[in-house]
């Protein structure tokens, strides 16, 4: 924005601009404070991000992570291995922190395009004429007819299994349901009468999807954001089951989930902590989505 | 006063399509506004007030609306052939609408300030700084402090979101204003404020108005001219002095007749009788025989024709075309209120 003081007879006026985009920022992190539990979802996403950043530094790759080491192998958790080892010998602690550094980004990437894509899809459905909304919410029902899951599988099967793929093929999932959201949301805000006021000032098609619609729908997409990306997690995880995901011996929490899956009866800490990891995570994105949403509605202000 | 004309409506329909029925909301309308004056359109709920109003601006919801005939001529161009850049331009420069619910007609994620702004941005060159200097100064003249610029519209009272939005209809000095019950939500008090404000504005801007509304009290202290309407039509008009001193149509001689007066008491109101017609039925010939004390047979088949009864003072019905016998009515012809 421009925020350039234009030159005035009027002094009292001039600071308005830079005050104000200031102000709302503030406004915004001073709600989010006050809500304990986005605070709390806040600190953990936070350590998740760091430990993951500085994996490196805390755990080498080749050493510790994939080097498989046989006679420590299914120690429980102790001194030298904080959460224990898996059935090849390797420290689980270390693998959850590399673990990371694929989950996360993937999940997060895939739903920021999830969201851009369905959001527009979407709000050109909601706002469009009845053909038009007709002919993309049928396409939309045809996809949300197939298991995401299975759509998925079907399209890293068709392009073969890479991160790329991988990519693809969970955000194409996870599409339709934002393209749902979004469109319910238009179609009520478009008949508020501030839309008409709106068109009333001489506003184009464009900016009143952009700087009246959207806005104004976004309560509902933030809440499915971060429940989609935990769902995109487990996603990511159950295509490293299956073989299509991320391939061993590289860490990656589903994966690690479901190799551990087979000594549960006498190693929980295989399963336990992975799990754990990827519940923290969604805990903490869900927190989070709700006191940002709360903090972003400006009618609950103080 | 400049008597040229700014606003000339003919011949205006309107109509709602739906499945299984249409319904008329406009007939026929004629209407003209010269620049500086102010008309009031008065008309029951579901006359077709609105409608009217938001055609002038080419914002009647189609499908179901559909203007099926008639010419809106506003400075000479016929805005029902414009093209959407046209009208784009027209919207919130030329002629710009103030709703009837202030509580709706803000945008509730941006601050008050930053929408007024956007309508001068939208049709003045200028940087969003100036904008913002300017929509500040439109506060300010509407009479909210501008240290309010940054606060959004739930953190103002009805009164004060209604001079936003009436901040926001003169922020690029229109032409005409449209002003669809302004009033009606709000309460009394503040209603007078709110009538003061845009007579002053009016006066300094030298705007036109055209105030729809269903309050004569509103009209006899803001309006120049007046237009009674009913079931899509105009059935009376003519200046203030005129229809309220002299109402010639049964119609509006029915709507002064149910205002009590001040000096008489009285137990009970004098309605009209009987309901609005229906809006996809509306009754041959004069759309107002099924309700008019004076009904004849005449009147089921023949449509009035405008006739002018004294200066400006035009009237809808049979009886001042000549077409039923006068002497009967005579005392209701010559009511003076």
């Amino acid at each position: 924005m421009n925020t350039t003081i234009i030159p005035s007879k009027n002094q009292r006026s001039e600071i308005i601009p830079e005050k104000k985009k200031k102000s709302q920022l503030v406004s915004i992190w001073k709600r989010l404070r006050k809500n304990k539990l986005a605070v709390a979802g806040l600190v953990i996403l936070t350590f998740i991000i760091l430990s993951a950043a500085f994996a490196n530094a805390l755990f080498d790759y080749n050493t510790v992570v994939i080097q498989q080491n046989a006679a420590d192998r299914l120690q429980p958790p102790s001194a030298k291995h904080w959460l224990g080892t898996d059935e090849l010998g390797r420290d689980i602690l270390a693998r959850i922190v590399h673990g990371a550094r694929v989950s996360i980004p993937i999940a997060f990437t895939t739903i920021l395009i999830a969201t851009i894509v369905g959001g527009l899809i979407g709000a050109i459905s909601g706002y469009g004429s009845k053909r038009v909304d007709n002919i993309i919410m049928r396409i939309m029902d045809i996809f949300l007819a197939i298991p995401g899951i299975l759509l998925s599988i079907a399209i890293v099967a068709a392009l073969g299994p890479s991160l790329r793929n991988l990519l693809i093929a969970i955000s194409i999932a996870n599409i339709p349901p934002f393209a749902r959201i979004v469109r319910a949301s238009v179609l009520s805000i478009r008949n508020e009468e501030f839309i008409e006021a709106a068109r009333a000032i001489g506003a184009n098609d464009l900016r009143i999807i952009f700087k009246h619609i959207i806005p104004n729908s976004m309560a509902p997409v933030i809440v499915q954001a971060t429940l989609c990306i935990a769902g995109s997690i487990l996603e990511i995880a159950a295509l490293s089951f299956i073989g299509l995901g991320i391939q061993p011996p590289a860490p990656e929490w589903g994966a690690m989930l479901s190799g551990g899956r087979q000594y549960i009866r006498y190693a929980w800490w295989i399963c336990a902590f992975p799990g754990i990891a990827i519940m923290l995570t969604i805990l903490s994105l869900n927190l989070l989505g709700d006191g940002l949403r709360d903090a972003l509605d400006p009618k609950l202000k103080n | 006063m400049n008597r040229s004309k700014l606003l000339e409506i003919k011949d205006l329909t309107v109509e709602y399509r739906t499945d299984d029925e249409i319904v008329y909301a406009v007939n026929s309308l004629n209407l003209s506004l010269h620049s500086g004056e102010s008309l009031g359109l008065v008309g029951e709920t579901g006359a077709g007030k609105s409608t009217t109003a938001l055609s002038i601006l080419q914002l009647v919801a189609d499908p179901p609306g559909k203007i099926t005939s008639g010419e809106i001529l506003f400075e000479g161009d016929d805005l029902l052939k414009a093209k959407r850049d046209f009208l784009r331009h027209i919207r919130g420069n030329k002629i710009s609408m103030i709703f009837q619910d202030p509580m709706t007609s803000l945008n509730p994620v941006y601050s008050v300030g930053d929408q007024i702004a956007e309508v001068i941005y939208l049709h003045e060159k200028c940087s969003k700084a100036e904008a913002q200097q300017k929509a500040a100064d439109m506060l300010e003249m509407v009479g909210i402090p501008k240290d309010r610029y940054d606060e959004f519209p739930h953190q103002f009272s009805g009164g004060m979101k209604q001079r936003v939005v009436i901040a926001m209809s003169i922020a690029c000095s229109p032409k005409l204003i449209l002003a669809d019950e302004p009033t009606t939500a709000l309460d009394v008090t503040i209603q007078a404020q709110v009538l003061e404000l845009m007579n002053d504005l009016k006066v300094k801007l030298n705007t036109s108005l055209l105030l729809i509304t269903h309050d004569l009290g509103v009209v006899a202290q803001v309006c120049d001219r007046v237009a009674i309407m009913y079931a899509g039509e105009i059935v009376e008009t003519g200046t203030v002095e005129e229809v309220f001193e002299h109402p010639k149509h049964p119609y509006t001689i029915g709507l002064f007749r149910s205002i009590p007066t001040l000096d008489e008491k009285v137990d009970r109101l004098k309605p009209i009788t009987g309901q609005m017609p229906d809006p996809t039925n509306l009754p041959s010939g004069c759309k107002f025989h099924p309700r008019c004390p004076h009904m004849n047979e005449v009147c089921t088949k023949m449509k009035p024709a405008m006739t002018n009864v004294a200066g400006t003072h035009i009237v809808k019905c049979l009886i001042h075309e000549g077409k039923l016998d006068p002497t009967e009515i005579m005392e209701e012809v010559n009511y003076v209120r």
